[in-house]
């Protein structure tokens, strides 16, 4: 959990003062939030900021190649470090000191996949390097997972999708078992119910969809991603205003749901050949949907949607201006076209915000 | 913490104590193969990148990293696709020198005293412009050989002019490890772990 733990101390001194909790339960929970002493501090960040650079350390260690020990001392060498960082996780748990146990684990993960470099460099193994990251993210899942480690789950979920790129760049065909990894870890994330894991498995997953544009082997595929973006964003949508509850899910759901849908869509329009009429359509689309999407973020106080649909808008219209120059429209004309068309939409967003916002403050007023 | 001390150290003790098991098994199964396997030597072309991960090595090429569809093939060379796993059957010529007898997608049956088999992944395929000569370049495992840092260039540099070859220990299974190299008729090849 994320507790801003000196707001809650003053919220607990106003709560007693108030008389909605009782003097006992201000020292319960002080002392319990003391006790914690987990919250993501800054000794805490630089100890997993340590353990990182310990890490690097450990792989450039491997990279020096050091001819000097035979190699069974190497190889016992890095198991040792392996040991160290568990055993120094070991420490830490017991003095109730997860964070920097997290950060030892993460250590030993490190140290685990720099062990399965310096073997194969030992041995001259080279068969196929994303096996070698396959059994990384397995050795790091496996840590995240027994130990309820969230960082090194967090960072299997990395190794994951470097192994889906390695996988992908090797055959040029989508790489399917992404799916099922993503999964495992997604589901430990729930498990350890750590807020910051579904962003995590959040962006993989919809860097894997937007990847699909370009992997996918029918016809259009930017199109079905545009699609699966689309429906996404629906759901997402439909959940939130159906009120039947997950909205912990549908709302940051939504967000990465218009960021497919817009990636997919700047593709069709920039990356793939066009012809006028099709760009036309397609912009056309995009400026309506991230209108919409603003609209959305306004009118339900949807902070992700908004910020999205304004930094959608600023790329496209820019991206545009960079296709069409001295192609469909000069460039003096471009820019009269777009500022007028900008002006109006700017316009008709603002009287769609005031509209929202009335109505929102409508909505509030009944609810409260 | 919801778990007690002595149950999260027991924890920690089981996952230090599988990851090196994996490793141990890794280190393992190189050392049987290499130990047992049976040897044969390649003639190599050596070329030198860095690989930012492990140190410096040196890229070796083979004649039979490019099969040609001149080669005995059970299946067509343009029904194979990047990644695959394929079989080459090598034959050991009257000179002593191995070379590319047959390609299969399956482990092939019948194999000669004199051949051997190596597994491999096709990495590429190229067709001539007369759509009548395929090539497909393939991968055995065997590509890198690791230096120590700072040596890459010398090494390449010293065999310039010499002939080297690969000493490769081929499993049952057709995996291939590079044991060491011939320079100009001297072996070298690494010391045993211990």
């Amino acid at each position: 959990m994320w507790v801003n733990s000196k707001r809650l101390t003053e919220d607990v001194r106003r709560w007693r003062a108030e008389g909605w909790v009782t003097p006992q339960g201000e020292a319960y929970i002080l002392d319990d939030l003391a006790r914690r002493g987990s919250g993501l501090n800054l000794a805490s960040s630089l100890g997993i900021l340590a353990s990182v650079l310990l890490g690097f350390a450990v792989m450039s260690f491997v990279a020096a190649h050091w001819q000097e020990m035979s190699r069974l001392v190497r190889l016992s060498l890095l198991v040792t470090l392996i040991w160290a960082g568990y055993v120094t996780a070991g420490a830490f748990a017991s003095r109730g000191k997860q964070m920097f146990a997290d950060a030892a684990i993460l250590f030993s993960v490190a140290a685990f996949g720099a062990s399965i470099m310096l073997i194969s460099q030992m041995f001259h193994i080279d068969g196929n390097p994303p096996d070698a990251i396959l059994a990384w993210w397995l050795g790091a899942f496996l840590s995240g997972v027994v130990l309820r480690s969230n960082p090194a789950l967090a960072f299997a979920m990395v190794l994951v999708a470097v192994w889906t790129g390695m996988k992908t760049g090797d055959s040029g065909h989508v790489h399917w078992p992404f799916l099922a990894a993503w999964a495992a870890i997604t589901a430990a994330f729930v498990w350890h119910k750590w807020q910051p894991g579904t962003h995590i498995s959040a962006i993989a997953l919809a860097g894997f969809v937007i990847s699909l544009g370009y992997t996918l082997e029918t016809a259009a595929p930017h199109l079905i991603v545009a699609g699966i973006g689309l429906a996404a964003a629906l759901a997402a949508v439909a959940v939130l205003r159906l009120h039947i509850g997950f909205d912990a899910i549908a709302a940051p759901a939504l967000g990465y749901a218009i960021g497919v849908l817009f990636a997919a869509l700047f593709a069709l329009q920039f990356i793939e050949n066009t012809t006028t009429l099709q760009l036309l359509i397609y912009a056309a689309a995009t400026l309506a949907l991230l209108l919409a999407a603003i609209g959305y973020g306004l009118s339900y106080d949807h902070r992700g949607a908004l910020w999205l649909g304004y930094l959608g808008f600023s790329v496209e219209v820019l991206a545009l201006y960079w296709k069409t120059v001295g192609t469909i429209l000069d460039t003096s004309l471009f820019f009269l076209v777009a500022g007028l068309i900008v002006a109006g939409l700017a316009f008709l967003a603002w009287r769609l915000a005031h509209r929202f916002d009335g109505s929102s403050a409508h909505e509030q007023g009944t609810r409260a | 913490m919801s778990i007690t001390t002595g149950k999260y150290w027991a924890l920690l003790a089981g996952v230090a104590a599988l990851q090196t098991g994996f490793l141990g098994k890794m280190a393992y199964d190189r050392v049987s193969l290499i130990a047992h396997g049976r040897e044969i030597t390649l003639n190599v072309i050596p070329v030198d990148p860095r690989d930012v991960f492990r140190g410096e090595y040196v890229v070796l090429g083979y004649d039979i990293s490019q099969l040609k569809s001149g080669i005995g093939a059970a299946a067509p060379l343009d029904s194979l696709d990047r990644g695959q796993t394929i079989y080459a059957t090598l034959q050991q010529g009257a000179d002593g020198v191995w070379a590319g007898k047959g390609l299969s997608l399956t482990y092939p049956t019948g194999i000669g005293a004199n051949e051997v088999v190596l597994k491999g992944l096709v990495r590429n395929r190229f067709v001539s412009a007369g759509g009548r000569d395929e090539t497909v370049s393939v991968r055995y495992g065997i590509e890198s050989y690791f230096v120590p840092e700072g040596t890459g260039r010398a090494l390449e540099e010293s065999v310039r002019d010499k002939k080297i070859e690969a000493i490769v220990a081929v499993g049952a299974d057709g995996t291939a490890a590079l044991k060491g190299l011939i320079i100009g008729g001297e072996r070298h090849v690494d010391p045993p772990l211990l």
